[in-house]
């Protein structure tokens, strides 16, 4: 259900602010006085894209388990078409998970910060650590059908992608750090300004087209290898 | 027109279908009948573009189903009854099938009303019986209002009632011009329901014809009970026919009725049954695919 991962995303972001602003300071955690681990707080409002990552996946997914693919490709037998609208249609759905998330994060970062005295950053900053928010959320949300189409069975794909992101990519950029900003996570990461162990990012707006290149590039291949493939 | 030309279609190894080629004319009810694993699911998909052919072509008034104007306007398709989402209600399955066909969303509750759902369409699918699935599937074969009708066995699990309607309701929207193609194990269904045949085993055709052409090729048989019914059999095959005795009931096939009562008489020999039997498509068809019994 589409409001379980909204929920998810509202509980992650709130949880985000909450912790990176009433933790800091104590037990290692990152003091407030650093600029960077306000606006840290701030980017909880992109923490919700996992969430969307997912929804975007079980869009194509879903339909591959509970067989109406079938029925999906009568109605619309030219299938990059149900690829493209479900991209459209799951890419507006991620954007309004992505304001909530943002919202959220606005409502509990300005009272928190303020209670713990942290010092101000810039408003341009916060605006383009929330802008990011909104829209990378929204991104996360293409990319993931585009993953649902190439993969198709639910639990390889999901787990898949986490296992990527988690395991096989930490272990790339662990052993060659220069590759690790060309990868969708370190794409991501860079489309979103969140500082990772990724060393060295490219600039937001390459990051973002790479993120987004890297989506179309799985609903390209699904297009032509697995979406050609017989229904039976 | 349904039209299958040299359609051929290979699953790795497994050759489902074999050079197969027949046609379904306009405004009849065509019955597809075959064994289990003879390629009538294959063949159906292969038409609605589900499946792609290996070589050869399955196309509706000449075009692929891809290349259709209208898919869901032309073609209505019920294939097995297992692609629902269970969370779904059975009106919004339809709902969701008509906005991707372009549908207003008043067409769902005409085709529930059509197959007897209405009630049962603001449940949720994953309650449905075997039988309200098949209803369901059939319902989103209708949606368009198309002139082709594809049919994978649309009967299994339906009860007595609901067979009767089916082949009530084929029978009427082919007399208004649509095409109907039906596969089915149940041959006396199709033999109420259908004009026309296609028979296929192994993926090959092994006849294509009206039921009328095929009755008349087989032959009628009659069937007699008489407590003597060597002695009659022999006289029978004296005269031409073929017999085929089990205790005291006699199959006579290559002559009919009054011929084996007049011979009876003049043998004096008691009959207790004499009755004339069309050949049925059962018989027909096991005569037809039988290849030793192995699928």
């Amino acid at each position: 259900m589409w409001w379980g991962l909204l929920a998810g995303t509202a509980a992650f972001v709130a949880l985000t602010v909450v912790a990176t602003v009433l933790a800091a300071g104590q037990q290692g955690a990152p003091s407030l006085d650093d600029p960077a681990t306000v606006r840290s707080a701030w980017a909880a409002a992109s923490s919700g894209t996992t969430f969307t990552l997912i929804l975007g996946i079980l869009a194509m997914t879903t339909e591959f388990r509970h067989q109406t693919i079938s029925a999906t490709f009568l109605a619309t037998p030219r299938r990059a078409r149900v690829v493209v609208a479900k991209m459209l249609a799951n890419g507006l759905f991620g954007t309004l998970f992505g304001l909530v998330g943002t919202a959220l994060t606005a409502a509990l970062a300005f009272p928190l910060l303020a209670l713990r005295d942290a010092p101000a950053i810039p408003g341009s900053t916060i605006a383009q650590v929330l802008v990011a928010g909104v829209l990378g959320t929204g991104v996360y949300a293409v990319v993931g059908v585009g993953v649902g189409a190439l993969v198709r069975n639910q639990i390889a794909a999901i787990l898949g992608s986490l296992v990527w992101v988690m395991l096989i990519e930490a272990l790339l950029v662990a052993l060659l750090p220069e590759v690790g900003r060309w990868l969708p996570g370190g794409a991501a990461s860079a489309m979103l300004q969140v500082p990772s162990i990724r060393g060295e990012l490219l600039p937001t707006w390459a990051g973002t087209t790479l993120f987004v290149g890297y989506g179309l590039a799985f609903a390209a291949a699904a297009v032509t290898t697995t979406l050609r493939r017989d229904i039976t | 027109m349904i039209a299958v030309e040299r359609l051929t279609k290979r699953f790795g190894p497994v050759l489902a279908v074999d050079d197969l080629s027949f046609e379904v004319p306009h405004g009849s009810v065509t019955g597809f009948l075959g064994p289990n694993g003879a390629g009538k699911t294959t063949t159906l998909r292969a038409l609605l573009g589900l499946v792609a052919p290996t070589s050869g072509s399955a196309t509706i008034d000449g075009r692929r189903y891809a290349d259709l104007a209208d898919p869901v306007g032309t073609v209505g398709a019920s294939l097995e009854a297992s692609g629902f989402h269970p969370g779904r209600t059975g009106r919004d399955h339809l709902r969701v099938l008509c906005l991707a066909a372009g549908l207003p969303t008043r067409r769902a509750d005409d085709v529930l009303a059509l197959v007897g759902m209405t009630e049962a369409g603001g449940r949720r699918v994953g309650g449905y019986s075997l039988g309200m699935r098949q209803r369901l599937a059939l319902a989103g074969a209708l949606l368009g209002e198309p002139s082709v009708l594809l049919l994978d066995e649309p009967a299994n699990g339906l009860d007595p009632e609901g067979i009767a309607w089916l082949r009530g309701f084929l029978r009427h929207y082919a007399a208004q011009g649509a095409t109907v193609l039906v596969s089915s194990h149940v041959l006396a269904e199709v033999e109420q329901t259908a004009d026309h045949v296609v028979i296929i085993n192994r993926g090959r055709l092994v006849r294509a014809a009206t039921l009328a052409d095929l009755a008349s090729a087989a032959g009628s048989r009659v069937l007699v009970r008489t407590p003597d019914a060597d002695r009659l059999a022999v006289t029978l095959r004296v005269a031409g026919a073929t017999v085929t005795v089990e205790g005291e009931v006699l199959t006579v096939e290559g002559t009919d009725a009054p011929s084996v009562g007049r011979l009876a008489l003049r043998e004096g020999v008691e009959l207790h049954e004499l009755t004339p039997a069309g050949a049925d498509l059962e018989r027909i068809f096991l005569s037809l695919t039988d290849d030793g019994g192995a699928p």
